[in-house]
């Protein structure tokens, strides 16, 4: 199965923010999506998860067409994304927010929360053990009975991955997992990354300016400038790529992690 | 001291408004729908319960004298229906306009009741209200019966809605309240989750009303103006928007403590200065527990998951570090 985006266009007035852009993103796989800052990336994944629709073009995942779609259908259909800036459930612990990522449509509605049947019970409590998991993966353990608003820039980042995997997802979309984050838990990030492309099949879709990050999780990278595709390929032949080198350098030099 | 009758009634009261400040907890603190029509619902289930047991002799329109107690559940489930047919629109609004479509259509509920006179009485009212029992208890002693059913009432819609709050769709509901394009991206549907509340936050409503007239005795279009809704906000805002018992607790300190100031002795020519103060009262109330405990009496905080925990990590970051890797590009 692939996300497959054909002639892909979004523009917000005079400023075409997504240029045509046609590219082929394997579900199974470590996609990274790269370029400077305004290039369209975020505009991308929000065209892609229904929050944006594209002006035109078409985006389709597995079989299905998914322009169009409401947010929650895409989100059904297990492209999961993560947000650029981390606010998240701010009054809601982590715990209650990985929680509320795995609960099922059956148990959200008033006469579920009355009944309370054994099937939501079952579910809750098999919830309740991943997000100890997923959370102690990622090195914030600690942190399940804090709010999220009172947890740090880096921290939120995290909770936006952990929250993205308590959700069934079949593909991730991570707007800039790595930003903030501290370098202990970004290598705790890539490893679980990589680690569930490797042994569960679920890729991503990853968008950073974290370069030396994305560059050793990646199975392939595509690069995106002024809103058109640039250059696509496996990470060594574009970090060779002269034009590549030159986007980076060219406009304010290379982003760091902290972008 | 005034008799004890008089504070038999004062807790009544108490108890009704506690059962209708939960209930718009749902909606509001957990939904974060901001509902200015609780009068509104409520003139719904209540002229509905009015209508479907009063005295054919009344000579209203349509009186089939239904039994009290199949009418009651039936209130409940037609505000509910009227809720749906409010929220199914309103619910599209940006929050400060749903406020006040909610707070509209309130008013024009109570002014198809004034306009259908044949079906409702219109601003005659509907003396004589069906009440539970009154056959077997009579006189002042029924004001302790009536206690009894409101405290009962009060005190299932206390474990209806804790039961709400402290389940994964309450949780669902106060984080699409937190964050609505989170709660999408994660799969949920937010507007259906968000209708299915208000419709329920109106069935609820809808099961008090019948109490709320066994109090009154007589009904009449006049009791459904927005000034009932702005005390049962009053009274959640003051015992804690969010919280589990914020509105059994905040209703009860409120109208004890209005009709206490209803009891302050004044010389008879003064009366109009005490009605005059009795708001400014109020809101001094208000203003005091919100100076000292702004998130009310019992706060959100307080009833769920990070209530006595230690704070997060401060920005910055203490974690120790590991194998740093992947530091800039
Ligand atoms: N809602 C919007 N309205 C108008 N212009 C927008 C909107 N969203 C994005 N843009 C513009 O579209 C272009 C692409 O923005 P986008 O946020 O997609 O960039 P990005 O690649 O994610 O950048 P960054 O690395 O800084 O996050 C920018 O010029 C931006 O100003
Ligand atoms: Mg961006």
């Amino acid at each position: 199965m692939e996300l497959v985006l054909d002639t892909v266009r979004k523009t917000f007035g005079g400023v075409v923010a997504v240029d045509d852009v046609s590219a082929v993103m394997p579900q199974d796989r470590v996609t990274a999506l790269i370029g400077p800052n305004g290039a369209g990336k975020t505009t991308l994944f929000n065209a892609i998860t229904g929050f944006d629709p594209p002006d035109r073009g078409s985006i389709s995942f597995g079989d299905q067409r998914i322009d169009g779609l409401p947010p929650w259908r895409v989100a059904e259909l297990g492209l999961i994304r993560t947000f650029q800036t981390p606010v998240g459930f701010t009054t809601l612990t982590v715990r209650e927010s990985l929680l509320a990522a795995a609960t099922p449509h059956f148990a959200e509605t008033p006469l579920g929360a009355l009944g309370l049947s054994r099937k939501a019970r079952d579910h809750e409590r098999a919830s309740g053990d991943r997000a100890e998991e997923i959370s102690a993966e990622l090195g914030m353990a600690d942190l399940l009975d804090v709010r999220t608003d009172e947890l740090s820039a880096g921290d939120r980042k995290l909770l936006e991955f952990a929250r993205s995997l308590m959700a069934e997802p079949k593909m991730l979309l991570l707007d800039e997992p790595a930003a903030a984050v501290a370098p202990a838990n970004i290598g705790r990030l890539s490893q679980l990354v990589r680690r569930l492309c490797d042994e569960r099949g679920l890729g991503s879709l990853i968008i950073d300016h974290n370069l030396s990050f994305l560059m050793q999780i990646a199975d392939e990278v595509h690069v995106l400038d002024r809103g058109a595709l640039l250059a696509s390929g496996p990470p060594a032949e574009i970090a060779a790529n002269p034009d590549v080198m030159r986007v980076y350098l060219g406009e304010d030099g290379a982003k760091d992690s902290e972008a | 001291m005034t008799n004890p009758i008089f504070w038999v009634g004062v807790l009544t009261l108490a108890a009704i408004y506690a059962s209708l400040a939960m209930a718009l907890n749902v909606e509001s603190g957990w939904g974060g729908m901001w509902d200015l029509g609780i009068a509104g619902l409520l003139a719904a289930g209540s002229y509905c319960y009015v209508i479907l047991t009063a005295d054919p002799d009344l000579g209203m329109r349509f009186a089939p004298g239904l039994s009290m107690w199949v009418a009651w559940p039936l209130s409940a489930l037609f505000t509910g229906l009227v809720a749906f047919a409010i929220g199914a629109p309103a619910l599209r609004l940006r929050r400060e306009y749903f406020l006040i479509t909610t707070l509209a259509f309130a008013e024009i509920i109570r002014q198809l009741v004034v306009i259908q006179a044949d079906l409702t009485r219109g601003t005659l009212g509907v003396p004589n209200i069906n009440r539970p029992f009154d056959s077997f208890v009579t006189g002042r002693d029924y004001n302790y019966v009536l206690l009894g059913i409101a405290v009962a009432a009060a005190a299932v819609m206390y474990l209806v809605t804790r039961q709400i709050g402290i389940s994964p769709f309450g949780r669902t509901l106060r984080a699409a309240r937190d964050n609505e394009a989170v709660a999408l991206a994660l799969g949920k549907r937010v507007n259906r989750m968000r209708i299915k509340t208000f419709v329920l936050a109106g069935v609820l409503i809808g099961a008090t009303a019948p109490v709320y007239l066994f109090y009154i005795r007589a009904v009449s279009p006049q009791l459904f103006a927005p000034g009932i809704t702005f005390t049962v906000w009053t009274a959640l805002v003051i015992g804690g928007l969010g919280s589990i018992r914020g509105g059994l607790a905040g209703a009860f300190v409120l109208i004890v403590f209005t009709e206490a100031v209803g009891l302050i002795e004044v010389d008879p020519s003064h009366i109009n200065i005490l009605v005059a103060i009795e708001p400014f009262m109020v809101g001094l109330l208000l203003v005091l527990v919100l100076r000292f405990r702004p998130d009310g009496l019992f706060s959100e905080r307080s009833a769920f998951g990070a209530g006595n925990r230690p704070a997060g990590r401060s920005a910055g970051d203490s974690r120790p570090a590991g194998a740093a890797q992947g530091s800039g590009g």
